[in-house]
C-alpha cells in the first residue's frame, strides 16, 4: 500500500512537472536551444495568477488563464527582443543568454513583489481517503488542469493548420520554409505557447504550496531532467519523462533518505542518456 | 555567472545605502565593513532587516563623528542563502574591498562555507547561524556568533516540549548542518524526562510536496512534531500535515513561521503551532535603544543581534585603535565582557573609551559575553503560539 501511495504521489507531482516540461521541449523542438528562461516565466505566471486570484479576486480557472497569457506574452516579447538576436550565434550562447534573461526577469518580479512567501486565495481541503490511499482534492484538480492544458495543446498541434505548421517546422525547418511556412511566426507562436505553459505550471505548483520569486528556479532542474529523460524535442516524451522523474523521486524514498530525492532526477538522466542518448521517445516533435 | 548578475542588480541598492549616511565630520578614508547577508532566498525575510539594523547603528556613530576619526561605510553583498553564491561574494569583499569584518551570514550552510575564507584571510565574521559545528571549526577566534548554538536551542526547546508532557517526538527537518545535532540534543533532553525522538526525517529543500516524508515520520506514532526547517519548506510540510488530517501539536523555529508567512497560509494550517526563538533582552536598555533607533516597537532577535555586531565591531575598533581582522579577534572580548562600565550603545561606549575607561557592552540580544570559541554563554528564549493565524506571546524563559 505504501508503494501504491508513493506511485500516486509521484504521478501527481509528475503531471504538474509535465506542463512546463512540454514548454521546454517545444522550444527545443522548434528553436533548437534549451531556454532556461522558462524558470522566470514560471515565476511570472505564478505571480500573474496571484494578482488575478488575490488582488483582483478572480476564481482559480480564469487566474490560470491569466498566468498562461501573461507568461506567454512576456515569453513572446523576451524571445523577440532578447533571445532572437542570440540565436544566430549558436546553441550555447543562446542557452547561456537565456540564463541571464531568467535572472533579470526573476529580479524584476522581486522588485515588484518582494521576497515574501505568498499564497493563493484558496481554501485548503483535507485529503480524501479512497481504499486506503490518500488523495488531495487540490492535487486532483491540478491534475485535471494539467491534463486539460496538455489535451488542448495536443489537439491544437494535430488538428489545426497552425499547429501542423509548427510541427512541420520542428520536423524540418528548411522544407517547411520552402512550403511557405513563416519561420518567424512559428517562433513567436511557440514562444508564446511554451512560456504560457511554463506560467501555468508555475501557478499549478504554487496552488498547492506557496510562491516566491524563486518558484521557477527551484523547479527548473526537475523540469529539465524530465525533458531530457523523455527526449528533448519530443512533446509526449516530456510527459513520459516528467512522470518517470516524479514517480522515481517518490519511489526512491523506499531505499534512500528523502535528503537525496533530487539525485534521482539526475541518475535518471545519466541512465537514460547512457542507454538511449536521444531520450526515451527520441527527438521527434510528435 | 549567476551571482554576478544578481549582485549587479543589488549593487545599486548597496551603493545607495552606503553613500547615504556620510557626514562631513570625520577625516580621512572611510572604514569599510563588509555585510554578507541573505537579501534573497530562504533568509530573504531576515537579511534586509538585519542590514537595516546594522546600518542604523553605523549611521548613529557616523553622526557622532565616526570611529578613529573616520566615517564608516558598508559594502553589502547578497549571499542568496546559497553557500556557493556566498563564497564568491565573500571573496569579493575580502579581496577587492579588503574589509576587516564580514557581518550577517544567516544560514548555517552559508556560514560554514564562508568561514574558512575568513580565517585564512584574517577577516572577522559575525553570524546568526546556529549549527554547533560552526564554532567548532578551527577558526582561531575569527568567528563570533550572537545566536545560541543548536545545543542551547535544542535543550531549551526540548525542555519546553517535555514540559507539556510529550514523550514521543518526531523530528522532520531540512537538510542542513544543524539537522543531526538538533535531533541528538533533543533526544538527550527528552531521555532525561522519560521520552525520546522516535523518528527523524531529513528532507531536501525546494520540493513542491513532502507528503511521503510526512507519512514516513508518522509511522512511528509520535505525540509531538518538531519541524526543523526554513519558511518555504515548513509551509509545505504544514499544508501536507493539514491535508493528511494530522492534528498533532507541533513546534517550529520562529524563523520558519514569521508573521508574513503566516499571513500567506490559511489560518487552519498554522493553528496551534508553538514557536521558539532566542529572545532579545526585551527588558534591557540596549534593546530599548535599538527599538527607538529602528523606529519599531519590538525589534526581533535578528535585528537585535545585527545591532550588536555593528556595535561590538565599532567598539572593538575603537578599543584596539585599528580596524583589522586580527585586532577585532584579539580585542572583542575586552569590550564585550569583564568588569568595565556597562554600556548599551556604540556611541555611549565610544565616549567612555575616549575618556580612557574600560567598558562592557551589554547588547540588545543579550549580554554578548563570548566563550573562547565564540559562542554566547547563554540567552533567554521566547515562546509563542499561533492562534487564528497570529503569533500570540506565551512566555520568555
Amino acid at each position: 500500500m505504501a508503494v501504491l501511495q508513493l506511485i500516486l504521489n509521484g504521478v501527481m507531482s509528475g503531471t504538474i512537472l509535465a506542463v512546463p516540461a512540454i514548454g521546454l521541449t517545444a522550444i527545443f523542438a522548434v528553436l533548437r536551444f534549451t531556454n532556461f528562461a522558462l524558470a522566470s516565466h514560471m515565476t511570472i505566471g505564478a505571480f500573474a495568477g496571484f494578482v488575478a486570484n488575490v488582488t483582483l479576486a478572480w476564481p482559480v480557472l480564469p487566474s490560470l488563464l491569466a498566468a498562461f497569457a501573461i507568461a506567454g506574452l512576456v515569453g513572446l516579447l523576451s524571445d523577440e527582443f532578447i533571445l532572437k538576436p542570440f540565436r544566430a550565434t549558436g546553441f550555447i550562447t543562446t542557452a547561456i543568454g537565456s540564463i541571464a534573461l531568467t535572472i533579470a526577469l526573476e529580479n524584476c518580479v522581486r522588485l515588484l513583489f518582494g521576497n515574501e512567501l505568498r499564497g493563493y486565495d484558496l481554501p485548503i481541503r483535507r485529503d480524501w481517503v479512497l481504499g486506503g490511499l490518500r488523495i488531495s482534492p487540490q492535487q486532483l484538480e491540478n491534475l485535471a488542469f494539467a491534463l486539460a492544458a496538455m489535451a488542448i495543446l495536443f489537439a491544437f498541434l494535430f488538428f489545426t493548420r497552425t499547429g501542423k505548421a509548427m510541427r512541420a517546422y520542428a520536423d524540418n525547418p528548411m522544407l517547411a520554409s520552402i512550403k511557405g511556412i513563416n519561420a518567424d511566426m512559428v517562433a513567436r507562436l511557440v514562444s508564446f505557447v511554451a512560456m504560457g505553459l511554463a506560467g501555468l505550471g508555475g501557478m499549478l505548483i504554487g496552488l498547492d504550496t506557496t510562491i516566491d520569486p524563486l518558484v521557477g528556479f527551484k523547479t527548473i532542474l526537475s523540469v529539465f531532467a524530465a525533458a531530457v529523460v523523455g527526449g528533448l524535442g519530443s512533446l509526449p516524451g516530456a510527459v513520459v519523462g516528467a512522470l518517470l522523474v516524479g514517480v522515481g523521486e517518490e519511489l526512491s524514498l523506499l531505499i534512500l533518505s528523502p535528503a537525496y530525492r533530487s539525485a534521482i532526477g539526475f541518475l535518471a538522466i545519466l541512465l537514460v542518456l547512457t542507454l538511449r542518448p536521444r531520450g526515451i521517445l527520441g527527438a521527434r516533435a510528435y | 555567472m549567476l551571482a554576478t548578475t544578481r549582485r549587479a542588480v543589488l549593487k545599486g541598492a548597496a551603493a545607495a545605502m552606503a553613500a547615504a549616511p556620510i557626514g562631513a565630520f570625520a577625516q580621512g578614508e572611510p572604514l569599510r565593513f563588509g555585510v554578507l547577508t541573505p537579501l534573497t532566498g530562504a533568509g530573504g525575510q531576515d537579511g534586509p532587516r538585519m542590514l537595516k539594523a546594522m546600518q542604523a547603528v553605523i549611521d548613529e556613530v557616523n553622526k557622532a563623528g565616526g570611529v578613529l576619526g573616520r566615517q564608516i561605510e558598508t559594502v553589502v553583498e547578497d549571499d542568496q542563502t546559497n553557500p556557493e553564491a556566498a563564497v564568491r561574494a565573500a571573496r569579493k569583499l575580502i579581496e577587492v574591498n579588503k574589509v576587516p569584518v564580514i557581518m550577517g551570514t544567516w544560514a548555517s550552510a552559508v556560514t560554514s562555507a564562508v568561514a574558512p575564507l575568513c580565517w585564512e584571510s584574517k577577516t572577522f565574521l559575525c553570524t546568526v547561524s546556529g549549527a554547533d559545528s560552526i564554532t567548532q571549526l578551527p577558526h582561531q577566534g575569527y568567528i563570533i556568533r550572537t545566536q545560541p548554538n543548536s545545543k542551547l536551542q535544542a535543550y531549551a526547546h526540548g525542555e519546553f516540549i517535555a514540559g507539556m508532557g510529550k514523550k514521543k517526538l518526531a523530528v522532520i527537518g531540512i537538510q542542513a548542518p544543524f539537522a543531526l545535532a538538533t535531533k541528538e540534543h533533543l533526544d538527550a533532553v527528552l531521555k532525561t524526562k522519560g521520552g525520546s525522538v522516535v523518528a527523524h526525517i531529513i528532507y531536501e529543500k525546494d520540493k513542491p510536496t513532502y507528503r511521503s516524508e510526512v507519512d514516513q515520520a508518522l509511522r512511528s506514532d509520535p505525540d509531538f512534531l518538531y519541524l526543523n526547517g526554513y519558511a518555504p519548506d515548513t509551509v509545505v510540510v504544514l499544508r501536507d500535515l493539514y491535508k493528511a488530517n494530522i492534528n498533532l501539536p507541533k513546534f517550529c523555529q520562529s524563523y520558519a513561521v514569521p508573521q508574513k508567512t503566516l499571513d500567506a497560509i490559511p489560518a487552519e494550517v498554522s493553528a496551534g503551532i508553538y514557536t521558539g526563538q532566542p529572545s532579545a533582552d526585551i527588558e534591557g536598555q540596549a534593546f530599548k535603544l535599538a527599538a527607538a533607533r529602528l523606529g519599531i516597537a519590538e525589534p526581533d532577535s535578528y535585528e537585535a543581534q545585527a545591532t550588536d555586531w555593528a556595535s561590538l565591531v565599532i567598539l572593538t575598533v575603537a578599543r584596539a585603535k585599528e580596524a583589522t581582522g586580527v585586532a577585532l579577534k584579539d580585542n572583542v572580548r575586552k569590550i564585550s565582557q569583564g568588569a568595565g562600565t556597562k554600556v548599551y550603545s556604540a556611541v555611549e561606549g565610544l565616549r567612555l573609551l575616549a575618556e580612557g575607561k574600560q567598558i562592557n557592552y551589554e547588547g540588545a540580544s543579550g549580554p554578548c559575553d563570548f566563550t573562547d570559541i565564540g559562542d554566547i554563554e547563554g540567552c533567554r528564549f521566547r515562546y509563542m503560539q499561533v492562534v487564528d493565524g497570529k503569533l500570540k506571546f506565551l512566555k520568555v524563559a
